[in-house]
């Protein structure tokens, strides 16, 4: 027994020591530029370390999902410690624009991007992910492939074939846009001859991706970036020779939906100039090409260089369908139509 | 003397009962705050749902099934550890905690990522497990472990001595076993039981993985998808008040029972019954719940670790490592803590407000971890802002939303522990604070070791109260098992995860070797 209050007390005391001592190294002056993160750290500390390194500025990150976040803001209300709100989903921001969290950010900030801003001007983008649709290079010719996701039902040539995620958050997105867009009932077509070639369905995208690889399916309705992951992520001789490669849409379908995100200046800032320091960096030439080096998401600003695998600029941007990200917000009724569809 | 006349009001017993009842009733009054937020139309409407009465079926449903599941793995693992000669206790013992030790988001990966057509074992065919099947699988796997310590404890507390004056009458075994020995483990199952229910009303990472709508999933969605904080927390009082009947119903079934040793003398230790031709379903038996609880879960850690070339920093690993004890380890002491004088009270005390403290305790683990957390952070600010976002307050969150954990082996050990040691030793003139650590506390030892293991699992596995409410710049292992994990980046949430892993497993086998 003593030997285990001993190990306890141990245990205790080391981490509060190594708390302290953290504590006195932080560089920069004043108080640390505080970000709420939507996005995981994954994603996020790399840009924040490189920030820091050029303007020597400290920065604390609280992460956690965009839900958990902008409920803690409304809550904080106006004793927030935060700064800044960086989303992962432009629903996230629509929300907490609606709520009065953001203050309206300066031109300077807004006539950064070269696309993608919102008309309220309470937030800013900063990176898009696409829908596309993911093929097995070795099995089908690129040029078989349908121009609208609408068409995809008519290709009996994939039945059995076709991988879908109905359960992942993206794909839902996905169908509440088609749901918008196309309209009920036009969506509720599309289910149902998707569901006549007996797609397979997956938890979410890289299972399905590796299942491709494998050969179990020859084309999937994924994001953009995890077919990058998993063909740049993994080793070379995926690079050299893919098994997984990617389609987009004709241009202005819904098929290749744009999925934005973003983050804006909370009224609670009391660093407006380096939170908007921190937004311009992101904004930046060197941050926006870093980003869709390591992040493989596209960039929001046309001189950021991509790496080849990612569509030019002025193409991307020319991809997605003409759409209010707000309405995104209306995910209940495709929650419905999956069930009623025995998706989910 | 009459038990309940031992002593007059004592602070230190109704202080932290006290201290319990608050912590926890102050988060569910801001549920009650924001839930009366809408117009009263609307309030009908979103009550009045039919959607909710799916859920109510489905998470009645789902608690039922699980705790089928469990009984039928703890009872049977229990019994083996305590009563029979199976070789290799401690290693068995400690196959039944590990499965705590694996966050359940990362069991139902395990469960996905292994079966169907691409898994790892799919030259067996499994199907896929979703919906109902797959998150009863998924958290009776992981789960079942409440059961097995509580059984195991209250097992090992039993005094032989009631078993041989049955057969003595003519009783036969079979007849003991029913009518001496499980009635004496109704607290414990009951304890145990309680648990995992509560566990399965309250989860949301299985359940949102396997996407089986329970209430704690609809709470979820309507947090993450409508951001909607007040049908979120019509939800979240609908769930607590199906709590409150399960509290109800549990205290009822054990009222005014007495468990403890009222013989002269110390208890002989049990006889182990061989195994006989047992010996073989036994150990195969123990084969497949560590194979399906602790060995699946680390093999697919393992095959993350080795599938890609992107991984962490050893540096952010470390001092993840540090940030995850030094918050888990504190709220497991003082969980445990408070759960002494709480169950002290509601055992060998027990009126109205003693019960109803220990009953709070239980609503406090209930509330949906993100509605508790969102409430502290309302309430903090308001009252003592300088607490919002420190390691103290982290800590108290914890310790007040798991202390629940502790309570159930710690009630157990003291319906069993004889209240005569600690009268004879205040006749002796000692004072009751010394009688009790004298008389009744060596006795006790055992179950707090289990208490703290059960409370630093859970906290070290926390997401939503450790996201909103720890001090800026906190990173524990569960944030990185998930933050990489959701991305798909799994090279990445595997070192986390097997650290996660291998923290609980020495920590639990350092305070279970007591027990």
């Amino acid at each position: 027994m003593r030997c285990l209050i001993a190990v306890l007390a141990m245990f205790l005391v080391l981490p509060f020591a190594a708390c302290t001592s953290d504590s006195g190294g932080s560089g920069g002056d004043g108080d640390p530029l505080v970000i709420y993160s939507g996005r995981k750290s994954v994603l996020v500390d790399p840009l924040v370390e490189q920030f820091t390194e050029a303007t020597g500025i400290a920065v604390e990150v609280r992460s956690g999902s965009d839900a958990e976040l902008v409920a803690a803001l409304q809550e904080e209300g106006d004793a927030s410690p935060a700064d800044l709100y960086w989303a992962n989903t432009a629903g996230a921001l629509g929300v907490a624009g609606e709520a009065g969290l953001f203050s309206q950010l300066p031109d300077s900030i807004l006539s950064k991007p070269d696309g993608y801003v919102p008309s309220s001007g309470l937030w800013v983008p900063v990176t898009v992910r696409f829908r596309v649709m993911a093929y097995d290079p070795g099995r089908v010719t690129p040029e078989f492939l349908p121009a609208s996701v609408m068409d995809l039902p008519d290709n009996d040539a994939f039945r059995g074939q076709i991988g879908w995620t109905p359960t992942y958050s993206s794909f839902q997105d996905f169908i509440t846009a088609m749901r918008e867009i196309h309209g009920e009932e036009a969506t509720r077509n599309w289910i149902e001859g998707m569901k006549a070639l007996e797609p397979k369905a997956y938890p979410s995208n890289t299972p399905m991706l590796e299942a491709m690889m494998a050969g179990e399916i020859m084309v999937g309705l994924t994001n953009h970036y995890y077919v990058l992951r998993v063909v740049h992520g993994g080793d070379d001789d995926l690079r050299d020779d893919p098994t997984v490669a990617t389609h987009h849409f004709g241009a202005g379908d819904t098929g290749n939906l744009a999925l934005v995100t973003g983050a804006g200046l909370l009224n609670t800032s009391t660093q407006t100039e380096k939170a908007l320091a921190f937004l311009s960096f992101l904004l930046s030439e060197d941050a926006q090409s870093f980003a869709a080096e390591t992040v493989r998401e596209y960039p929001v600003v046309r001189a950021a260089t991509v790496p080849d695998y990612l569509l030019p600029f002025d193409e991307a941007v020319a991809l997605g369908p003409e759409f209010d990200f707000d309405r995104l917000r209306n995910l209940e009724g495709t929650l419905d139509l999956l069930r009623e569809k025995g998706l989910l | 003397m009459p038990v309940a006349r031992l002593h007059d009001f004592r602070w230190y017993l109704w202080g932290p009962a006290l201290l319990v009842a608050v912590g926890v009733l102050v988060p569910l009054s801001y549920l009650v705050l924001r839930a009366f937020q809408g117009d009263a139309g609307e309030l009908a409407d979103l009550v009045l749902r039919r959607r909710n009465l799916r859920l109510l079926g489905n998470t009645l449903g789902l608690t039922a099934g699980v705790l089928l599941l469990t009984s039928a793995i703890a009872f049977p693992l229990a019994w083996l550890v305590a009563r029979t000669d199976i070789k290799g206790k401690p290693f068995v013992t400690l196959l039944g905690v590990l499965p705590l030790a694996v966050p359940g988001y990362v069991m139902a990966y395990a469960l996905m990522a292994s079966t169907g057509p691409s898994g790892l074992l799919s030259g067996l065919h499994l199907p896929r497990p979703s919906g109902y099947a797959g998150a009863w699988l998924a958290l009776g796997l992981y789960t079942f472990p409440y059961l097995f310590l509580n059984l195991r404890a209250a097992l090992l507390g039993l005094d032989p001595a009631l078993e041989d004056a049955a057969q003595s009458l003519g009783y036969s075994n079979r007849e003991v076993a029913r009518r001496v020995v499980l009635p004496q483990l109704r607290p414990a199952f009951f304890a145990g039981g309680l648990l995992i229910a509560l566990h399965v009303l309250g989860d949301f990472g299985v359940v949102s993985l396997m996407r089986f709508e329970t209430f704690s999933y609809a709470i979820y969605l309507q947090y993450a998808a409508a951001f909607d904080r007040v049908y979120a927390a019509w939800l979240a009082l609908m769930l607590l008040s199906l709590t409150g009947v399960m509290l109800l119903l549990e205290m009822r079934l054990l009222r005014g029972r007495r468990y403890e040793r009222t013989g002269s003398g110390s208890a002989r230790t049990t006889s182990m019954s061989p195994l006989g031709r047992w010996t073989a379903p036994a150990y195969g038996f123990v084969g497949l719940v560590g194979m399906a609880g602790v060995a699946l879960p680390v093999s697919t850690v393992v095959y993350w670790l080795g599938r890609g070339v992107e991984h962490g920093r050893w540096s952010d690993l470390l001092s993840a490592f540090l940030d995850s004890c030094s918050a888990a380890l504190p709220a497991a002491v003082l969980a445990t803590a408070l759960a002494l004088p709480v169950a002290y009270l509601s055992v060998r005390k027990p009126s109205w407000p003693a019960r109803a403290a220990e009953r709070i305790a239980y609503l406090g683990y209930a509330t949906p971890p993100l509605a508790f957390a969102l409430a502290l952070i309302f309430f903090t600010l308001r009252s003592a802002p300088f607490l919002y976002q420190s390691l103290g307050l982290l800590i108290a969150a914890y310790a007040l939303h798991f202390m629940a954990e502790a309570i159930g082996p710690v009630r157990s050990a003291l319906y069993q522990a004889p209240v005569r040691i600690q009268e004879a030793a205040r006749n002796l003139g000692r004072s009751p604070l010394r009688a009790f650590f004298e008389g009744t506390f060596p006795l006790l030892r055992g179950s707090l070791g289990a208490g703290m293991a059960l409370v630093f699992l859970s906290a070290l596995k926390e997401l939503p109260i450790t996201f909103l409410l720890s001090p800026l710049g906190f990173r524990s292992l569960a944030m990185g098992v998930w933050g990489a994990a959701s991305e798909s980046l799994f090279s990445v949430a595997a070192p986390y995860a097997l650290v996660l892993m291998a923290t609980s497993t020495a920590l639990v086998g350092l305070l279970l070797r007591k027990a």
